[in-house]
């Protein structure tokens, strides 16, 4: 309806809006023109004549209506400019004029519109008329109603004229007064708003709390009362003040959200805001959730203004009396100020005037029993007071009695000397004291003490008496029954000792006790008295006060004997400065200053220290210099590091003292320090001081530009990943500096007018009443979260207590107990204790050393720094593990290259689709890597495939004489497998052609898991055989780090299947074979998962680690000639074995933890020159990009964590005199014997446990220290050893089997070069096909490192010359020349001797363990010892550690076999170097010697260790089983 | 002895005018709550809508808290950045929600905020990329006078979080 109404309006021209009464029908037509849709003209209407009448007249009245009805539409909204418009009637002429065809139809309708024009007519005059708009509006409609009522039936019939209705105002007036009431605006009495006879009450001025009332308008009040007692006469509403009851204020006198005017007005700092440019993303920690870390600039400043020294040598000796007396100055007008005296007089006084308000019962109406009890308590305070009291009075007086005797001595030496070195001057200033008053005062307060004393002693007196009595009664009762006589005697000797104890007068009778007050009465009052004259200031004697002055003048150099002069002279001469050290480093120093006379010097220098760390310590250093000599460190001023809420500008100066031993003795007037000097004349009294003074000094925090303290943030100060989050909960980051300064507050509320009575301002008006009253307690804390502890469900040791947090809080912590621990149980109950009993034994063990594992306390103290260095290790790796680079999250397919090398260009890729298919030639297919996360157990599988092995032992025949060769049931193979050649020289004619050589099988363990391979014959065994083993992760957690820590060993045991004959009765053999199947150990290889795991793929030919005696076995040398390898054999000797390991699916090695290890421990700072470093990554980076695959070393990481440059560890070192000594003329041999040396050191075995990823390296005396280490310190000290011993010595970087990673060591012989493995002792010639190394990356020699650029990298098909730089890519060359750099390594490496008893003694406790072992390894079976055949083989061990192992097999089996001919036996000699217990008990089961179960077996077991120096134990274990034969 | 699990993700964020963003976020919690497992605080990745505007981040939110109190329950903040073609990172809004209470899933719309700085910092943001950071993170969870701050609108980030509450029935909360 609006909508339509304004469109209307606005549509209409300005000229057609006239509401003329008389224009409207007459322009009707014309105004329908335009505006209504159905084009009906006038013109054409006028053509139709003969349309009726009636047609005519009800489009007539069509017309009007709608007219009507516009033109009542169109008046509504726009009032004003129609009234301004209507009697225009100069518009309506020519309306009239330009319409000759309304002309015609006005005529005839001229009925018709008479009365309608009339009434509109009307209508217009009145509207004219009308004054207000609203009688028009209304008149309009009802117009405009009636004209459409009559014009529907006929207006004249309802349309009547009536004068408008009007009512005077005054008569409406009246009305409304009848109906109305209008409060009035006069002021209300108070006594009608009170109850009737009560006095209004103003709270206020009874001091209770009213809050601000609203301001109101007074009228406003008023009206508002009026209102109220007229409408509710009960007066509820008024308060007892007749005011109309208010709540307080509630409008805050500041607008909470103020106009912010402009950014710079004082914004708080935890709104700053700081624009920061958009930057790169460095990635520094995975924690940023704060905003960003704010700039690194901080700044402290120091403010040092001057120096005063309290004793120096110059001084003279009436410097030190000044000294004293200024000293003793400033501690009096310490007291002064605090006046504690004061005080506590006060305190006494007002405590005594509670007392006697408490004795009045009359205003007391509490209950006795409390007065009594209060009063009690201010007597015993009122006794302590006094007692403090005394004693400050005292001290007081005492203090300005020394200060006039020093001054008194001052004067008299100044007579004495004759010259005055110091302007200090005492003024004893006497202020008069009203004699009288003070006399009063004085007998008052010695008589009040009296009274107490008298009371006090009353009281003790009574009570005693009561003891006394009760005592007395008890003695009495006791005394009748034991003696009557003596009653009285016995009394005074017996009680007395009890009550003298206690009894305050010892001179009474203590049995009728006579009340001794009149005679004490004086006593006390004398000790009083004799008090009071002590510490007191007597009456009307004035009250001292002393002033000390500079004022004295000082006699001028002229008038002064020739020692003072001197001494001013040097004091002249002399000058002191400071050095500022933060964090020990010296940052600054202040100017050098002249010492005054006075001994004062003024720096008045401020130091802004621009820093980035937390500092931690704070020193200035006091130097002297005297002349043009040398300076002095007199001595260090260490200042506190300022609190965070210290800013420049609020931190007052301080004042620290500092003193300093040294002794100086001068040669003139000046006193020294530290030498004893007297005031006297004959020396006595000897006093002793030495130098000190205070620095004055002031240290703060800077502040900003922007106001905000450069204090850098808290975390700062504890490094570790603290976020940002937890330093919004810290305290200081409130800044509740303000509020723990009380005074501050106190003085603000003071200024700010609190009110005290305010509720609100409650807590805060208790807290400033505590704090300025002095002595009372302030909670030095601040509590957050009142409230937390009485909403806690539970307390905090019951949140402790809980078994499931604490399980799940290790687990996530990554304990490595708990770790990938799964499924932790939902309630407590279920979880056992003894979860934990592991992890707390190892926490309660972490310091205990445990010595049952490893016997030897040395190495069970290096087992634990091992295993703490092992700790921190991981912990690092734990930090690492969560780091995450991008190829951890994402695996990305590589997408076909069109150039790249597996697929080829696309063309050929084309063309092959059309080679021919040739099924039968195998052809290899990459096979697909795994990544390990989604994986479970039984999905990986560890592939074995054993091919062959060469040269296995060989049995021997044990001497026809005894033993027929044991009877196989295969002799036909037998027969195929030895051929008529092997034979050994010294056997041959023992060979029965039946005698089998050798059934050597294969078997593998990994995980407990067995599986062996079929039997093979002969010494050259062929299996071909593939070996499935499954693998399962630790936990099942098949993450690439839980992978890369699996520890298990591959273990490939090689065995001779043995078949013996048991069938006792020869009758049976026609018809039953019954034979036992025995399996002796030849020799094992081990191969670490981890090596598998990171090498994807092993494939070589190992050697096999045999016994250096295999008894009953021999190796056959002639079969060397059959095989063709002589070329190659005649270097080394041993048994080989072919292999290839790999692992189904092959998984993705996690390279990238080592990457990101070395990244983070790259972060280690390092000693080495920065261009150094710069030159090794750039060196790296080339060699990585041209061989990608070669290990290049440059740096390394100490066992401190810093880098190091890798030639610094190479260095000629001495091997131990001993070994030397030993051959002293086969250079060769010693070399060997060396190298069995450093092999003897044992190998870390844990490193598999981080797979390299953290190569600590220690130095060589470390290492000899420790007694473990991994192939790298073996490699260098054994490297270090040769070069010592004059050989040509590399460290070789490469890779080797199974080691994978290694480092060997690379000497030049005459004419060949050798290559040493470190951890085993052996060596190899260049062209030893068995060499385990494989592949060679750098050489690293003592000043050089020498990187492999020839297209191989096999020993074999390089050269070593390293001095042909196309071979050879070296690290220092023309272009950076090697500077030099010190060894990280000792000059010399000390051995001790090992002690021969110790060994003897861990010996023989081996022994007994490894037998203990054997027998529980064979639960079901008897196990007997042969001790005959243990002391002959514990008499051999030496034989063999002497030979190493060599060449004494044939007099061994030779004496075996004179001693134990009748036995059938088989065993070897274990060899390894002793680490610990656990090794060597592995190494015997493995062999799986007490797997026999013949029923007669005996056995054998000796052990020898063989002490090399420096605790170097080489250890032999013999184990053998005997059998006898029948 | 009251345990609470939060698991989740941050589900994306719209309504930014940046256009390669990504989010900072953190949980915070009063003096009694421990965090059993889980990280409390992350970063997502830098997510370019390619269709519509919405960036997807999908962040994995897993905590388990023990508490032995309802005062301070946890409290996640964000602070979402964009990245533009240089790979320089400015700040896009800061965010802050409280966890929800009820067990059950949630689905939560954290509208954020940055700060506006004063107009030669916003012509320089307009232009050279930054832009004014708050100094102090905690205002974004504890500004009584925020209201100093003159602010634009950020876009807002949507989270989805489901809650699992254990226990507190046992010391009288309902839930």
């Amino acid at each position: 309806m609006v909508s339509e109404k304004s469109h209307l309006g606005d549509q209409q021209e300005p000229g057609h809006e006239d509401p003329n009464a008389d224009a409207r029908p007459l322009s009707m037509p014309t105004r329908r023109g335009p505006r209504s849709l159905p084009p009906i003209p006038s013109a054409s209407r006028t053509g139709f004549a003969e349309f009726s009448m009636r047609e005519r007249m009800r489009e007539k009245l069509q017309a009007a209506r709608s007219k009507a009805e516009s033109a009542l539409l169109q008046e509504i909204p726009t009032p004003r400019p129609r009234r301004l418009r209507s009697p225009s009637e100069k518009e309506l002429e020519t309306e009239f004029g330009t319409e000759p065809g309304g002309k015609i139809q006005t005529t005839q309708q001229e009925d018709d519109s008479q009365s309608y024009s009339r009434v509109k007519f009307r209508d217009s005059v009145r509207k004219i008329k009308s004054k207000t708009p609203d009688e028009e509006e209304l008149l309009d409609d009802k117009d405009a109603v009636d004209f459409l009522l009559g014009l529907d039936r006929g207006a004249e019939d309802i349309v009547a004229v009536r004068p408008a209705d009007y009512e005077s105002v005054h008569i409406r007036l009246q009305k409304e007064k009848e109906l109305l009431f209008i409060p009035s605006r006069r002021t209300v009495p108070t006594y009608k708003k009170l109850p009737e006879n009560v006095q209004p009450r103003f709270l206020e001025d009874e001091g209770l709390y009213i809050g601000a009332r609203l301001e109101v308008p007074r009228t406003n009040q008023n009206i508002m009362e009026n209102r109220l007692l007229m409408q509710e006469p009960g007066r509820r509403w008024f308060g007892d003040d007749g005011r109309i009851l208010a709540l307080p204020n509630p409008i805050k006198p500041f607008p909470s959200r103020p106009l912010v005017l402009s950014q710079e007005q004082d914004i708080k700092a935890e709104l700053e805001t700081l624009y920061k440019k958009a930057v790169k993303y460095v990635h520094r920690s995975q924690h940023m959730i704060g905003s960003g870390d704010p700039p690194g600039n901080f700044q402290l400043d120091i403010d040092i203004s001057g120096l005063i020294f309290t004793h120096h040598p110059c001084f003279s000796r009436e410097h030190v009396l000044a000294a004293k007396l200024a000293q003793l100055y400033d501690q009096y007008l310490a007291r002064r100020q605090r006046n504690k005296a004061k005080f506590l007089t006060d305190k006494l006084q007002a405590l005594r005037n509670a007392v006697q308000m408490s004795l009045n019962p009359a205003k007391t109406p509490k209950s006795l029993d409390t007065t009594r009890r209060a009063i009690n308590e201010y007597k015993s305070e009122i006794r302590q007071t006094r007692k403090l009291r005394d004693i400050e009075q005292e001290k007081d007086r005492t203090l300005l009695k020394t200060i006039i005797k020093v001054w008194k001595e001052m004067k008299s030496l100044r007579e004495f000397q004759r010259f005055t070195n110091t302007p200090l001057k005492l003024v004893l200033r006497k202020e008069k004291v009203d004699q009288k008053a003070d006399e009063e005062a004085y007998e008052a307060e010695v008589q009040a003490e009296i009274s107490e004393l008298l009371e006090e002693h009353r009281e003790e007196y009574e009570q005693r008496m009561d003891e006394y009595r009760s005592a007395h009664q008890q003695w009495k009762a006791w005394k009748k029954a034991q003696r009557t006589k003596k009653k009285k005697k016995k009394q005074g000797v017996e009680e007395h000792p009890d009550d003298e104890m206690e009894e305050p007068y010892p001179g009474e009778d203590p049995v009728k006790p006579v009340p001794p007050e009149p005679t004490n009465q004086a006593v006390i009052e004398q000790e009083v008295r004799e008090r009071a004259a002590q510490s007191r200031r007597r009456p009307g004697e004035p009250m001292l006060v002393p002033e000390l002055s500079l004022a004295g003048s000082v006699t001028p150099n002229d008038q002064c004997p020739r020692v003072e002069v001197l001494r001013r002279e040097d004091v002249k001469r002399r000058s002191v400065y400071l050095k500022v050290l933060f964090n020990d480093k010296e940052v600054s120093r202040t100017n050098s200053r002249p010492l005054g006379a006075d001994f004062r010097v003024h720096f008045g220098q401020i130091f802004n220290l621009q820093i980035v760390n937390w500092p931690e310590s704070l020193t200035l250093q006091v130097y002297e210099t005297v002349g043009h000599s040398g300076t002095t460190l007199l001595a260090e001023v260490f200042l506190p590091i300022p609190e965070t809420t210290v800013v420049t500008g609020r931190a007052p100066l301080e004042e620290v003292e500092f003193s300093s031993n040294q002794h100086v003795t001068l040669d003139h007037e000046g006193v020294g320090s530290g030498v004893p000097f007297s005031f006297e004349a004959d020396g006595s009294n000897q006093l002793t001081l030495m130098t000190s003074g205070k620095v004055s000094n002031s240290v703060s925090w800077a502040i900003g530009e922007n106001g905000i303290p450069l204090i850098p943030p808290l975390s700062q100060q504890n490094i570790g990943f603290r976020s940002a989050l937890k330093r919004a909960d810290a305290i200081s980051s409130i800044g509740t500096s303000g509020l723990t300064d009380m005074k501050k507050l106190a003085k603000w509320a003071a200024e700010s007018k609190l009110d005290p009575n305010d509720p609100n301002n409650a807590p805060l008006m208790q807290l400033i009443l505590v704090a300025t009253s002095g002595e009372s307690y302030v909670p030095d804390f601040f509590r957050l979260e009142q409230l937390q502890q009485e909403f806690n469900f539970v307390s905090d040791e019951e949140l402790n207590r809980s078994k499931r947090f604490r399980l799940l809080r290790l687990r996530s912590q990554e304990v490595p107990e708990f770790r990938n621990y799964k499924q932790i149980p939902v309630y407590d109950r279920e979880i056992m204790e003894k979860v934990f009993q592991d992890y707390e034994k190892r926490l309660r063990d972490r310091n205990v050393i445990e010595t049952k594992d490893h016997i030897d306390t040395h190495r069970a103290i290096v087992a634990k720094y091992l295993q703490q260095v092992r700790e921190s290790v991981i912990n690092r790796f734990l930090i690492a593990k969560h780091h995450f680079l991008l190829a951890d999250l994402i695996v990305e397919e590589e997408v076909p290259n069109i150039s790249s090398e597996g697929s080829g260009i696309l063309g050929l890729r084309l063309f092959k689709l059309a080679e021919q298919k040739r099924p039968l030639r195998p052809r290899r297919k990459g096979r697909k890597k795994v990544t390990a996360q989604n994986l479970s157990d039984g999905d990986i599988k560890l592939l074995v495939n054993i091919i062959r092995a060469y040269d296995i032992p060989v049995r021997k025949p044990i001497t026809s004489k005894f033993q027929q060769p044991p009877r196989s049931s295969r002799t036909f193979s037998e027969k195929q497998a030895a051929s008529p050649t092997t034979h050994s020289p010294t056997h041959s004619a023992d060979y029965p052609l039946s005698q089998v050589l050798v059934r050597p099988f294969v078997e593998v363990s990994f995980q407990r898991t067995i599986c062996h391979t079929t039997t093979a014959d002969g010494p050259n065994p062929s299996w071909n055989e593939e070996l499935e083993l499954p693998f399962r992760a630790p936990n099942g957690n098949y993450s690439t780090t839980s992978l890369q820590s699996v520890k298990d060993d591959v273990f490939i045991n090689i065995f001779d299947e043995v078949l013996y004959d048991v069938l006792e009765d020869d009758r049976e053999r026609a018809s039953g074979i019954h034979t036992r199947i025995e399996r002796h150990w030849l020799g094992c290889v081990k191969i670490p998962f981890s090596t598998i795991y990171f090498q994807a793929k092993i494939d070589g030919t190992f050697k096999i680690d045999t016994p250096p005696v295999l008894l009953g076995y021999s190796k056959e040398q002639s079969v060397v000639a059959e095989r063709g390898f002589d070329p190659v054999r005649s270097l080394s000797e041993g048994s080989y074995i072919t292999l290839f390991i790999t692992m189904e699916p092959q998984l993705v090695p996690g390279e990238s933890v080592r990457e990101k290890t070395s990244d983070m421990l790259k972060k280690f700072d390092s000693q080495e020159d920065e261009k150094l470093l710069q030159a090794t990554e750039k060196f790296q980076a080339e060699c990585a990009l041209k061989f990608p695959n070669r290990q290049c070393l440059t740096t390394v990481i100490d066992i401190s964590g810093k880098t190091v440059f890798i030639t610094r560890y190479l260095k000629p070192l001495n091997p131990p005199q001993e070994l030397l000594n030993a051959y002293p003329n086969n250079p060769q041999a010693t070399a060997e014997l060396v190298a069995r040396y450093v092999s003897l050191i044992p190998f870390l075995p844990d490193t598999v446990s981080f797979a390299g990823i953290c190569d600590l390296w220690s130095t060589s005396d470390q290492f000899l220290d420790l007694l473990a280490g991994d192939e790298e310190e073996h490699a260098v000290l054994l490297c270090n050893y040769f070069l010592s011993l004059g050989k040509k010595a590399w460290l070789m970087m490469g890779n080797a089997i199974p080691e994978g990673p290694t480092a060997y060591v690379l000497t030049r012989e005459q004419s060949h070069y050798l290559i040493w493995n470190p951890c085993s002792g052996h060596f190899y010639g260049q062209f030893d096909t068995f060499c385990p190394l494989k592949s060679v990356g750098c050489l690293i020699g003592p000043d050089n490192i020498w990187f492999n650029i020839q297209r191989h990298d096999s020993p074999l098909r390089i050269n070593f010359d390293i001095t042909k730089p196309k071979l050879w890519k070296s690290f220092f060359s023309r272009s950076l020349p090697y500077p030099g750099l010190s060894s990280v390594q000792p000059e010399e490496l000390i051995y001790q001797r090992t002690d021969k008893a110790a060994a003897a003694e861990l010996q023989d406790r081996i022994e007994k363990i490894l037998k203990e072992k054997i027998m529980d390894w064979r639960p079901r079976h008897l196990t007997r010892w042969n001790r005959y055949c243990t002391s002959t083989l514990r008499h051999f061990l030496p034989l063999l550690e002497r030979s190493q192992g060599e060449d004494v097999e044939d007099d061994h089996r030779a004496e075996l076999l004179k001693q134990l001919g009748d036995y059938r036996f088989s065993g070897f000699p274990l060899h390894m170097p002793y680490s610990e217990l656990k090794p060597l008990i592995e190494a015997v089961y493995s062999t799986g010697v007490h797997n026999i179960d013949v029923p007669n077996v005996e056995f054998a077991l000796a052990v020898y260790i063989h002490p090399y120096p420096k605790n170097v134990l080489s250890v032999w274990i013999y184990v053998a089983s005997l059998i006898r034969n029948r | 002895m009251a345990e609470v699990h939060v698991i989740g993700q941050i589900l994306g964020a719209t309504g930014f005018s940046e256009s390669s963003l990504f989010c900072k976020w953190g949980i915070h919690t009063g003096a009694a709550w421990k965090l059993l497992s889980g990280v409390r605080e992350g970063q997502t990745q830098v997510d370019t809508p390619q269709v519509g505007d919405m960036a997807y981040w999908s962040h994995p939110i897993d905590l388990h808290f023990a508490t032995k109190g309802l005062q301070g329950w946890p409290r996640l903040h964000l602070q979402v950045w964009s990245q533009d073609s240089f790979g320089r990172c400015q700040l896009a809004g800061y965010g802050f929600c409280h966890v929800p209470s009820s067990p059950g899933t949630h689905q939560l719309d954290c509208p954020t905020w940055r700060p506006l700085g004063s107009w030669r910092e916003q012509l320089a943001r307009a232009f050279v990329g930054g832009g004014p950071q708050l100094l102090h993170g905690d205002a974004i969870y504890s500004g009584a006078d925020r209201y100093r701050l003159h602010t634009a609108a950020g876009g807002t980030v949507h989270l989805e979080l489901g809650l699992l509450l254990r226990h507190f029935d046992r010391y009288g909360v309902e839930c």
